[in-house]
């Protein structure tokens, strides 16, 4: 330690570096801890449109951003959901919207009820029965209002952002609080000859930069934590094919959907992601299914606008680090893991990360173990969870092609095979205290993807089944009421945050 | 479900029939409870925690019965004595460690107080324990310090089992006799039971807390676990005046003694050890340790056991067939609770084919571990160094979750979770702390909180605790209240 400060040093200023910045800007003492982020504008980044969850408005928060001002620095619209087109069969649609479906009825939970009628067949689309899924397929938006009672509250909502922009604006934020930029690109890394830890970084131009503690968030190369740590990565390919992505930007189209769309193809699938001065589309696929070329032209002819650049090619591996904080090094972002963006996790699991890290911090260079322990359990937990959730919209579609012949009759997770078996039983959901998505996404993604129960919670047969059919009813009624008081989400960003065209 | 028999006998086969009862006859499942007959041992009393107040609602027992019926008294938590040597106590309180503030767990602040000399015990942050050492209760009408104050109940075994069997009747439950039952099992499952006057009973799921049905399917599906102690006496002395809301758990060379106070009585579970007290000499110690001979019955074996798979086929164990937990934290009642009301959640829809069983199994091994684990870290946390029973006590081995949880919280003041947690972490926070653990270091962004401030606020939250409790009423008002 320098002095007596703690010192941290961030390798790489992509979305996570300038994330862990400005969390440490917000979070940890001057006095106590000096922070240093080496980044090199010879390196680009990865970031792409990006899609987010509603979590990220909680580091926001967190870091006390005001929302207006980022949305406006960063290009950002408003997201309810995600839809998927042509998963399960070609031609279906539904959205996993932030929120739940229904509202309480009686001793047992919406879905039971909507079980036992939709096999009654007096049921409308599970999805009728969602605020935000309603509001999202006439492309209006509201924030929620404070009113418990009014179906309008019941709903968090997330942002496509530019992840550049974000980057940017998170790295002037942090340096006006005092976290200090080195510019320069890694040649060689320092490591302590007894224990292996990490010593300092030397750069290009000569200079070392020692720490006590490295944060790498150096993308895809996992400079330290990979490289010098050899820290493998637990391959999940076989489960989540997709080792390809290629990005364009198209111009902003009239269809400004307050959600982010993915459009399965041949051999992946296709986002789209609407923000204020363009919309972003990536095609994601497995390179044994489709050329590079191939899939460019898919993607190019399938725009709602004119392509604003040529499609860039990123290849990739899923999977994630054994650990994700070995000796004094803590990998977060891409250096941490990938999973594809299919359910928009990256900013996500960055984030889980830098706010477990904090609350973990060491204070003196010997690491008390039971800190990294405390640190890699749950973010095992939060990219399991995740995991499974994605192999998931693999494995529950028509195999319609060479790709989805494979993913639907291959092995899948021992956790995920009893999780289907016990929803289609009887509709049965696990709740969990940590890590991502509750019950009403999963009934989203299997109801949506074409896995329904045989039957319902036994509780849902008390009330007579008219009062059901009824409470169903109008409950839909009150929804789509309410939907249509709302204004339209472009509507609503030309008022509350409009971004200056760049 | 068309049939349903609940095989047993005690508060666990009265408690199941009556909760089954009251979530199913009206769809027209026919229960019948085939009473077995056990009752519970003479003296029992029962440490109910507040999540089993919660679980009465549903079960239609109200506050004024069990004061009437069951001696009930208010319980707010449980106090250990002695078990870091010496007369050091502690209060594990149903309440908040301390009130959270700067957006931080107040555990945290407290750590780097601690570090920086403070001589203030964690639990004098908590309302609970503040106002169970008071011997106040219920709810100040505003409260300066926002905490929780739950109430669980001290309740006599015996009687509480005679108000459940009655709460049976009136919810449709068909009581028969059933001691001496003959069980015949058909490929993994049981049709009938046959009784002992001749006549049979047949249904499509069974609900044993007895065993036998359970042992019929499973012979070999009990698995040991360890019980600290192997014997028990059990006995009665007057109650005390004033009536404490807290049961105090005190450690003696050879094991423990709990006092619950009731209404009626005062409770007394002497636990021990057969390699270090002999059962002729166990009598003795007992009225040494309070400080009188008092009214007990025989030294009787005290075992631990855990039934891994308690449902198979169209059997459910249930209570003590599904295993028998250490006589401590509740545990008892908290796992009866739990079993049950997993019992209503996935009661199964189809008679033939039930997955419902790997969810239940899943579920009620988890979270009896995770009730084990908060029992064993007494004994691996005593400090009463060079005694023989407690040194091995403190050495024996734990779960890899409980190390886990104890090294975390050593380290940091932090939890580390599992799936089927049934102790909220402010429960932990003040067991661990009160057993003198004090987390080494703490969330850095504890730091941004200014020394000035940080004292400041302790201060309020003293202050706030002790208007609180003033604004309480005592436990003898609140039992009048009760009984109306």
């Amino acid at each position: 330690m320098m002095g007596d400060r703690f010192e941290l040093v961030i390798v790489g200023g992509g979305t996570a570096g300038w994330m862990c910045a400005a969390a440490c800007a917000a979070k940890l003492a001057p006095a106590r801890f000096r922070v240093r982020l080496i980044e090199s504008e010879e390196i680009g980044t990865v970031g792409v449109g990006e899609a987010t969850l509603p979590q990220m408005k909680d580091f926001n928060d967190f870091l006390g951003l005001d929302e207006v001002e980022f949305m406006k620095a960063t290009q950002a619209s408003f997201k309810l959901g995600i839809e998927f087109v042509n998963w399960g069969r070609e031609g279906d649609r539904y959205i996993h919207p932030f929120g739940t479906f229904g509202r309480p009825i009686g001793e047992a939970d919406f879905f039971s009820y909507w079980i036992r009628a939709n096999r009654a067949g007096t049921a409308a689309p599970l999805f009728d029965y969602c605020f935000p899924i309603v509001a999202a397929l006439q492309n209006r938006f509201m924030l929620p209002v404070g009113d418990g009672n009014d179906v309008r509250s019941a709903f968090a909502y997330a942002y496509h952002l530019d992840a550049f922009l974000y980057a940017r604006y998170l790295r002037g934020w942090a340096e006006a609080r005092g976290i200090e930029r080195i510019e320069g690109r890694i040649v060689d890394v320092e490591q302590h000859s007894e224990s292996g830890d990490i010593a300092a970084v030397k750069l290009a131009s000569g200079t070392r930069v020692g720490g006590d503690m490295f944060v790498d968030c150096s993308g895809f190369r996992s400079l330290l934590l990979g490289g010098t740590l050899g820290v493998d990565l637990e391959d999940w390919s076989p489960w989540l094919p997709c080792d390809s992505a290629q990005a364009v930007p198209s111009a902003r189209s009239a269809d400004f959907t307050p959600y982010t769309r993915s459009t399965r193809r041949t051999a992946g699938w296709q986002w789209r992601i609407p923000l204020q001065h363009r919309t972003g589309n990536g095609y994601v696929y497995s390179s044994a299914d489709i050329s590079d070329d191939e899939a460019a032209a898919t993607l190019l002819a399938n725009l709602d606008g004119e392509a604003l650049a040529d499609p860039r090619v990123l290849r990739f591996k899923a999977g994630k680090r054994e650990k994700a904080w070995a000796k004094n090094c803590v990998g977060m972002g891409l250096a941490g893991g990938f999973l594809e963006p299919l359910e928009s996790t990256s900013i996500y699991l960055v984030q889980m990360a830098i706010m477990h890290m904090l609350t973990l911090m060491p204070d003196e260079r010997a690491i008390d173990p039971a800190l990294p322990a405390g640190f890699n359990r749950v973010m095992d937990v939060e990219y399991d969870r995740i995991r499974d959730f994605l192999i998931l919209h693999y494995i529950a579609n028509a195999p319609d092609a060479p790709l989805w012949e494979r993913v639907t009759t291959g092995d899948i997770p021992d956790t995920l095979a009893g999780k289907i078996e016990r929803f289609r039983h009887r509709g049965y959901i696990e709740a969990y205290r940590d890590g991502l998505f509750g019950p009403p996404s999963w009934q989203a993604v299997f109801v949506g993807q074409g896995i329904e129960p045989r039957a319902a919670d036994r509780l849902a047969d008390v009330l007579p089944a008219a009062t059901v059919d009824e409470r169903l009813a109008n409950l839909a009624a009150t929804i789509a009421d309410a939907a249509a008081t709302l204004p339209l989400h472009a509507d609503f960003i030309a008022r509350y945050c409009p971004a200056p065209a760049p | 479900m068309q049939q349903v028999v609940v095989h047993g006998g005690g508060v666990a086969a009265a408690m199941a029939a009556l909760a089954v009862g009251r979530a199913f006859s009206r769809l027209g499942t026919d229960i019948v409870w085939v009473d077995t007959g056990e009752a519970p041992a003479p003296h029992t009393a029962l440490i109910a925690p507040p999540d089993l107040a919660t679980f009465h609602r549903l079960l239609g027992i109200d506050e004024a019965a069990l004061v009437r019926h069951a001696a009930a008294a208010v319980n707010i938590g449980q106090q250990f004595a002695g078990w870091s040597g010496g007369d050091h106590g502690f209060l594990h309180a149903y309440g908040d460690a301390g009130s959270a503030f700067a957006s931080l767990p107040f555990v945290q602040h407290w750590t780097r107080a601690r570090q920086a000399g403070l001589g203030v015990a964690l639990e004098d942050f908590c309302l609970a324990a503040a106002a169970a050492k008071q011997g106040c209760t219920g709810a100040p009408p505003e409260a300066a310090t926002r905490q929780a104050v739950k109430q669980g109940w001290h309740l006599d075994a015996a009687g509480y089992a005679k108000l459940l069997r009655a709460a049976c009747k009136r919810a449709d439950v068909r009581i028969v006799s059933g001691a001496g039952v003959v069980v015949r099992r058909e490929g993994d499952r049981i049709e009938r039971i046959h009784l002992a006057d001749g006549t049979s009973v047949g249904a499509d799921l069974f609900i044993d807390t007895h065993g036998a049905l359970a042992a019929s399917l499973d012979p070999d599906g009990t698995s040991a676990r360890p019980s600290f102690c192997d014997r028990i006496i059990r006995a009665s002395a007057p109650a005390f005046d004033p009536l404490p809301l807290y049961s105090r758990i005190a450690a003696h060379a050879a094991g423990w003694l709990t006092l619950i106070p009731l209404s009626s009585r005062m409770a007394i579970e002497f636990a021990y050890h057969s390699n270090i007290l002999s059962d002729a000499d166990a009598p003795a110690a007992l009225a040494a340790a309070m400080g009188r001979a008092v009214e007990a019955a025989p030294p009787a074996p005290l075992v631990a056991a855990t039934r891994p798979r308690p449902w198979v086929g169209n059997v459910v164990a249930v209570g003590p067939a599904a295993g028998v937990a250490a006589p401590l934290d509740g545990a008892e009642l908290l796992l009866l609770q739990l079993t049950i009301a997993q019992i209503v959640l996935l009661w199964p829809i189809d008679r033939a084919a039930m997955p419902e069983a790997d969810i239940y199994n899943e579920e009620m091994t988890g979270s009896r571990a995770r009730v084990a684990d908060f029992t064993a870290q007494h004994f691996r946390l005593n400090a009463r160094i060079g005694e023989p029973f407690w040194d091995a006590a403190r050495t024996a081995p734990v779960s890899a979750e409980l190390a886990a949880k104890i090294d975390l919280f050593a380290a940091r003041g932090m939890f580390a979770h599992y799936d089927h947690e049934a102790h909220v972490e402010d429960s932990w926070a003040l067991v661990m702390a009160g057993h003198g653990v004090t987390p080494r270091s703490f969330d850095p962004q504890a730091l941004l909180t200014e020394d000035q401030a940080l004292m400041a606020e302790f201060q309020r939250q003293l202050r706030a605790v002790a208007s609180d409790v003033l604004a309480m009423e005592t436990h003898a008002e609140r039992l009048r209240q009760i009984r109306g």
